[in-house]
């Protein structure tokens, strides 16, 4: 499944990025990498964009890269 | 010899807080991602051979935004003696891997973990003994904002020698060697910490439910910012009267005391109407500024900043920003020198470009005090006239925002957007009052040089004519004159005169100068608009043109163009004009006193001209960003370390 599609709550192990490879490089430096979990926190009015916990913070996204990022569901 | 000590860490670490604290200056904070754009230097306090710098905040050493890139280069150009590798206690994971990254650089290091406060409150225990062993460097529990083993991390970072193991020894690059590093720093947290759910943590998560409610969250922001402006018009006003009487009443004393003593009646007038008017006229207004920056303030200390981009980002895409533009806009609405230089943290380059062109519409502390002086003398004191220039920038920088989008030179550069959510804090009343220290003081060497040197330009100008002093035939002076000719400009705004004409030109310096002009120049400012309307017009173009001559110097070393430069001091000039000219408008169709056709007609004219001047300058190609633009010589994106 893909990040966008998680529900508040809800959480995956990441697993792929299908984004351009600089914005990965950039996921990962902050600490977004393959085998993190990420939990969907909440998603701002009209949907757009979402705030997930990955580790031990909190981060804000665009649902279209979110789109691009690929999860196991748990 | 002089020794370097850079602070090194992820961003809002409190690096700044520390570098604060070591060197007794006071340089910006605020809780969220990217308060410091630049690395800044300055001697410790207790030993003037050390220099203590401080860089922008680091993820990590393969990193791409602007200024990130900056601290990177420092780290590798540069290299310091020692680095004290800053590390955010309440999130420990992701701060180690950039320690672990910072050990390939083979510079002495020493961890500082920052906020142990937090984590004593919390019971969190962690074993710094054996992160130090780990490492095998020293490790050291502070507290920059308590002040807790500031002095103890200084005498062991200044005989610090020991260069920290190489724990990431794989020379892979990318993906591959980031997720790896993270494994590995997963290893030592749990080691090193015994995590439990922080305080924190657990009342962030519940206001956020408040602040960032879905449909609650966007009116809670707008109800905060009215609030802001109310309480600077409401609370400011009050004092302000006090010291408005205080400086009448000097002048008025003054002048009778010279006058006694035979001094001649030129210098009477400079001294009373020059120097002590003008300045009673600019320092009325310090308590708004003021109560703007301390409120300011604690937004950005709170950590509600960042939420406020979340909930925005949607609607500010439409308009061709990014969420993050909100910070910078914010910021502006204290000073917008330091809200353009915080548009660094946006990622695209054309949402950069857009908010440079339009964060000076935000009221910023000069504005403020221009629209304080209309609302105190020609609508009541009523603060809602002072609000609701806010809320015409908002639309302004909506709806221009739109237009400008359309241009070619905003149609470059991908919009990737990241933001950290830090966790809300109760902002240090220390920080607060140290951001009101500065700017008393930068408020003062404002008031004091240009605007000073200004007003006494002025009063020179409006007290010489060709028959030499002509004291207060105002009417053959050399500023009358000049005032004349321009007042023509603006006749079609509603406002008809001279003294409006060169208080808007001693305006373009900085916008302080415009209350002292007008104070300089009339006694009853009600008779220089045509009606009310077009005293709103009046405050529109001030809140609109460009807020002063250090921010336009800025915004020139932020954009690295001079073409586009002129297109945006250019862009906000015909802005200014466009709004002030509708609300003077739609003063016309409430009150048909004649002079429409003659305005309209004088309107065109002016605004053909200047969108004739931007049509020539549209064709301007980009030349920071490779993707979507052919690219050019100065190209950023070539200077990025990884490209696909």
């Amino acid at each position: 499944m893909l990040l966008s599609e998680l529900k508040s709550g809800e959480s995956g192990i990441v697993k792929d990025f299908l984004n351009e490879h600089r914005f990965v490089l950039r996921l990962n430096a902050i600490g977004l990498t393959k085998d993190a979990m990420v939990t969907l926190i909440r998603t701002a009015p009209f949907g757009d964009p979402i705030e997930i916990k990955v580790r031990d913070f909190y981060l804000a996204i665009r649902k279209e890269q979110a789109e691009k990022i690929i999860l196991e569901k748990l | 010899m002089n020794k370097v000590i850079a602070l090194a860490g992820n961003p809002n670490c409190g690096k700044t807080t520390l570098f604060n604290k070591l060197t007794n200056s006071y340089q910006r904070v605020g809780n969220w991602t990217g308060v410091t754009t630049e690395e800044k230097k300055s001697k410790y306090i207790k030993d003037k051979n050390i220099e203590i710098v401080d860089l922008p905040g680091l993820y990590s050493l393969s990193t791409d935004t602007l200024d990130q890139t900056n601290a990177l280069n420092y780290l590798t150009k540069t290299p310091p003696d020692v680095i004290i590798n800053v590390l955010d206690g309440t999130n420990l994971e992701r701060n180690l891997s950039l320690t672990v990254e910072l050990c390939s650089l083979k510079i002495p290091m020493i961890i500082a973990v920052n906020m142990c406060d937090q984590l004593n409150n919390n019971n969190v225990r962690f074993n710094k003994d054996k992160l130090s062993k780990i490492f095998n460097i020293p490790v050291i529990n502070i507290s920059a904002l308590k002040d807790i083993n500031i002095d103890l991390l200084m005498d062991k970072a200044k005989t610090s020698k020991d260069i920290p193991i190489q724990l990431d020894i794989s020379k892979e690059k990318g993906e591959n060697a980031q997720s790896k590093r993270f494994s590995l720093v997963e290893k030592i947290t749990e080691q090193v910490l015994i995590k439990k759910p922080l305080r924190l943590e657990k009342t962030t998560l519940k206001l956020d439910k408040i602040l960032m409610h879905k449909n609650f969250g966007l009116p809670i922001f707008f109800i905060v910012m009215t609030i802001i402006y109310f309480l600077t018009m409401k609370v400011g006003g009050f004092f302000g009267v006090f010291i408005s009487s205080f400086f009448e009443k000097l002048s008025y004393n003054t002048q009778i005391c010279l006058n006694q003593l035979g001094v001649t009646e030129f210098i009477v007038s400079l001294v009373c109407d020059a120097v002590i008017n003008s300045l009673g006229g600019i320092l009325s207004f310090l308590p708004q500024i003021l109560i703007l920056f301390a409120l300011i303030a604690v937004i950005e200390e709170s950590g509600y900043a960042s939420r406020v981009a979340f909930l925005f980002d949607l609607f500010f895409r439409f308009f061709g920003l990014s969420g993050k533009s909100l910070l910078p806009m914010i910021v502006s609405c204290g000073c917008t020198v330091t809200g353009l230089m915080s548009t660094r943290i946006i990622e695209g380059e054309s949402e950069r470009k857009m908010t440079i062109f339009l964060s000076p519409f935000m009221p910023c502390g000069a504005k403020t005090a221009v629209f304080a002086y209309f609302s105190a003398r020609l609508f009541n004191g009523n603060p809602l006239v002072a609000t609701s220039m806010y809320f015409l920038s908002m639309l302004c920088v909506g709806v221009f925002g739109f237009i400008l989008k359309k241009l070619k030179t905003f149609k470059c550069g991908i919009g990737e957007f990241l933001l950290e959510m830090p966790y809300l804090r109760v902002p240090a009343i220390k920080d607060v009052f140290s951001v009101l220290k500065e700017k008393v003081k930068e408020f003062m060497t404002r008031a004091g040089l240009i605007v000073f040197a200004v007003s006494v330009f002025l009063w020179l100008l409006k007290s010489v004519g060709v028959s030499g002093y002509v004291g207060d035939n105002v009417e053959q002076s050399f500023l009358f004159y000049l005032g004349d000719i321009l007042k023509y400009l603006f006749y079609p705004l509603g406002f008809f005169n001279w003294q409006t004409a060169v208080s808007i030109i001693s305006g373009t310096f900085a916008k302080e100068a415009v209350v002292e002009s007008l104070s300089l120049l009339s006694d009853d400012v009600s008779v220089l608009f045509n009606n009310r309307f077009s005293v709103y017009a009046f405050m529109a173009f001030i809140l609109l043109s460009p807020p002063c001559v250090a921010s336009l110097a800025t915004a020139r070393e932020e954009l690295k163009s001079n073409k586009l430069f002129f297109m945006m001091m250019i862009f906000q000039i015909i802005t200014a004009y466009i709004v002030a000219f509708i609300i003077n408008f739609i003063g016309f169709l409430f009150d048909v006193s004649g002079g429409l056709l003659l305005s309209i007609i004088i309107g065109i004219i002016i605004l053909s001209s200047l969108i004739f001047a931007i049509k020539r300058l549209k064709n301007y190609k980009c030349n920071l960003c490779a993707h979507s633009c052919g690219g050019g010589r100065k190209c950023q994106t070539k200077v990025k370390r990884y490209t696909t």
